[in-house]
């Protein structure tokens, strides 16, 4: 063999065999690395801060092999440069197979070889042998009948038979092999063409998916989340009801689970987020009567919140409830952040929580009690005093959804040069995930009824409000228009996804085309002594049955071979 | 023999290929070809499909039209920069008809580029609808331009804060890609001669005592800036 050009020996590399084999053991292994190796996430690659930070919580399991398994790119495997080659070979040497092997399979199909040398008959691993008189158009009408191409050759003597079945299920191999070089086209249009967006949305409010301008705009309204849990706490599902819009016309309606994603213009929503602690909140300018602010706010941080309950002299519960904390207080050296709490009857306690190292301490405040501190009783979670006649219990600490708003409009005249001020929302009286369903308040909340907004930083008391409640400050007034639940939506668009669909449907015709059909070849010598058939099938078609039962039509007696013996 | 005699028996179809039927054409290629077509015809319809432009009941195509030549000079710039006339363009009107921008020729124009998804313009809104109140006798006109949203949006919104100004809907964003819009909300102050002397990126929310909002603009600048556009025509150039 003579030196190959370079185009010539990459060529022959691209379709040889165990090159290919090789190939593809070398990318499984590689694979198998990026399961078992952890993968810089996400939301960390391309940040050279949080990379060290990620590769430094590696070395643990790594040890001295972390700076040498992340130079050779094995922490962000499938993003490497020469997975990509890898993969680029893979590709090639399929498209090389498959281009080195459609002359010969075209040649198969159209021309295939319609004679045989005689010792083919004898040597042929599929063959066949009967003795006595031929009908060869009994032969020939059984091969026809079975829809086999029949060609018959007169020669001397001797008759030469050809005949083939489904000789395009020759492509069947190819189609699969065509579907390894779609899988990775998917993979790389995927890269390249991928859409993206997550959207943060408050029931009833809308976000465009693309930036501003984009002329293939979309619009997501979520017009109703809703989270459903068992009763130990744990999400069962979650759902959003959306509308979708484009140009300002409505063009969807539909429900996105997050395994149901919602589906327009190719574009797919799925549900990706749930959070249940939101409140709309309206502020309207008495002296205009306009609207100055109407916003959905997450309440997405937490404030500790006391549940007492407090008994009388004759044992009646007089408090049974979850405060909601809104002042600071001071007693002596330490702090405390409290509420005043009015009993039956008019009587007022002040009742404040201080963070320890331990937990929480509850004390009760009442003028003239603690020595100077006003502290009646102080009381650790799950403990009971008594004091002043009261029978006061710390049940339990529980949390408040809440949030600090920076810019919350307060009415021009509450105070000089301060129209935006900041205010602190809580919304109490809810449970999430301890119920059915995330919609109202919950059974874990003896007090039942709706849920409360609390909002302080207005004025010198708290604003305290149930849904479709208003209070008035000077010319503003505040309304809360109810608990609103925000979903996440991601919105994403994959026109690979047809590529591959296309590809798994390529693998499936291939495979069913090899199995189902397999094509099948024989030759036959006919004479005045009787036939020999010889065939050619894939192992699975057991076409040697065929063979014999083929000579039987043909009225010849068959004869045993050894091949049938140790059958 | 009854064998070599059976050559003959077999007939003119025996050893040729039988002829092509118009079944077996059809088999082979026009079926396969029909279903490539519907699978490329359903991908095309599923990713390429738009939504037709909009048109006024005279037909004219919603949109940036060309400025009247009789409002600018031959050689004059028409582009949304400070300095520049203002490009025209005729859109649907929130409260019925259609609005151009040159019909306002004359009047000092404040125009703002919002939406209801934008929490800024949310934000800045009372201050235009203020404005609005205060210098509208004066002949100012507030032209806001919603980005690319449906009447059933806008119009719960814009009676809640009484935004009693011609709101006009950019439904396919082209007028916003003519004025080249890097975010929501913009705002063009233009002049009573279609010139345009500022513009402001980001919210135009005055900033006022202790309030430390990010964006927020010094007191006053709002009224400041409707000022420049409130002078006579020809009384300050661009």
């Amino acid at each position: 063999m003579g030196l190959l050009t370079p185009p010539r020996a990459l060529w022959w590399l691209l379709t040889n065999v165990r090159f290919a084999m090789a190939l593809l053991a070398v990318l499984c292994g590689v694979s198998l690395a990026g399961v078992l190796i952890p993968q810089v996430p996400l939301n960390v690659r391309g940040d050279s801060a949080m990379e060290a930070n990620w590769l430094d919580s590696q070395e643990g399991r790594f040890g001295l092999l972390t700076a040498a398994i992340d130079r050779i790119g094995l922490f962000d495997l499938f993003h490497t440069g020469w997975f990509a080659v890898l993969l680029a070979l893979t590709a090639a040497a399929t498209g090389a197979y498959i281009l080195s092997r459609c002359p010969g399979v075209w040649l198969a199909i159209t021309r295939p070889r319609k004679r045989v040398p005689d010792g083919y008959f004898d040597n042929a691993p599929v063959r066949a042998q009967a003795e006595g008189p031929v009908s060869l158009s009994n032969l020939v009408r059984t091969l026809r009948g079975k829809r086999y191409r029949v060609e018959v050759t007169p020669e001397d003597a001797v008759t030469y038979l050809f005949a083939d079945r489904f000789q395009w299920a020759q492509l069947g191999s190819l189609l699969t092999h065509a579907a390894v070089i779609v899988f990775i086209l998917s993979a790389v249009v995927s890269k390249v063409d991928a859409f993206e967006s997550p959207l943060f949305l408050a029931e009833g409010t809308t976000l465009p998916v693309f930036p501003v301008r984009n002329p293939e705009q979309l619009q997501v309204q979520l017009l109703d989340a809703h989270g459903e849990f068992a009763a130990d706490g744990q999400p069962l599902d979650y759902r959003s009801d959306l509308a979708i819009y484009r140009n300002g016309e409505e063009v969807k309606r539909c429900s996105s689970t997050v395994n149901s994603p919602c589906s327009y213009a190719g574009y797919r929503f799925y549900q990706a987020a749930y959070y249940g602690f939101g409140a709309e909140v309206q502020v309207r300018d008495l002296a205009t009567g306009n609207v100055v602010y109407q916003e959905t706010l997450a309440l997405a941080a937490r404030q500790s919140s006391p549940h007492v309950v407090i008994a009388n002299s004759a044992g009646q519960t007089v408090l049974d409830q979850t405060l909601v904390l809104t002042e600071e207080l001071s007693a002596g050296d330490a702090t405390y952040r409290g509420t005043l709490v009015t009993l039956p009857g008019g009587r007022l306690l002040t009742i404040g929580l201080r963070q320890t190292q331990d937990g929480a301490d509850l004390a009760v405040f009442e003028p003239g009690s603690g020595g100077g501190t006003g502290i009646a009783l102080l009381l650790a979670e799950g403990q009971t005093g008594e004091a002043g006649g009261l029978r006061v219990t710390y049940a339990r600490q529980s949390m408040t959804p809440a949030a600090d708003v920076a810019d919350f409009p307060s009415p021009p005249e509450a105070a000089a040069g301060r129209a935006l001020g900041e205010a602190k929302l809580q919304l109490s009286n809810v449970v999430y995930g301890t119920e059915r369903a995330s919609e109202g308040n919950g059974p874990a909340e003896p007090a039942g009824g709706p849920p409360r907004l609390t909002i302080t930083g207005l004025g010198p008391k708290p604003m305290v409000l149930e849904p479709g409640q208003s209070a008035t400050v000077g010319s503003y007034e505040y309304k809360f228009l109810g608990q609103r639940e925000f979903a996440g939506i991601q919105v994403k668009r994959d026109r690979s996804d047809y590529l591959v669909w296309a590809a798994a449907a390529l693998i499936v015709l291939g495979l069913m085309v090899t199995f189902w059909v397999p094509r099948r070849r024989l030759w036959a010598r006919i004479s005045s002594n009787g036939i020999s058939l010889a065939g050619q099938a894939p192992a699975h078609a057991d076409f040697a049955r065929e063979l014999r039962s083929l000579a039987a039509e043909a009225g010849a007696r068959p004869v045993l071979t050894a091949e049938d013996d140790r059958a | 023999m009854a064998n070599s005699a059976e050559p003959r028996d077999l007939g003119a179809g025996v050893g040729t290929r039988p002829a092509r039927s118009p079944r077996s054409f059809f088999r082979r290629w026009l079926l396969p070809a029909l279903v490539i077509a519907a699978i490329a015809g359903a991908i095309w319809f599923l990713e390429y499909r738009q939504d037709g432009a909009s048109y006024d009941p005279s037909g004219r195509r919603y949109g940036p039209v060309d400025l009247p030549a009789s409002l600018a000079p031959a050689d004059a710039a028409v582009e949304a920069e400070q300095g520049d006339f203002a490009p025209d363009f005729l859109l649907e009107q929130l409260s019925a008809g259609q609005v151009q921008l040159s019909d306002f020729r004359g009047h000092p124009v404040v125009l703002n580029f919002w939406a209801t998804w934008c929490a800024p313009c949310r934000k800045e809104m009372p201050q235009f609808v203020d404005a609005y109140q205060r210098y509208k006798t004066d002949g100012l006109v507030l032209l806001a331009v919603d980005m690319q949203e449906g009447a059933s949006i806008i119009q719960p919104f814009a009676q809640e804060r009484g935004m009693n100004f011609p709101i006009a809907l950019d439904r396919d964003g082209e007028v916003g890609d003519e004025y080249r819009l890097l975010g929501l909300p913009t705002t063009f102050f233009i002049d009573r001669g279609g010139l345009i002397r500022s513009v402001f990126t980001g919210p135009l929310e005055e900033r006022t005592g202790d309030t430390n909002v990010q964006g927020a603009i010094e007191p006053g600048e709002l009224e400041k800036r409707i000022a420049e556009i409130m002078t006579p025509a020809g009384a300050a150039g661009p």
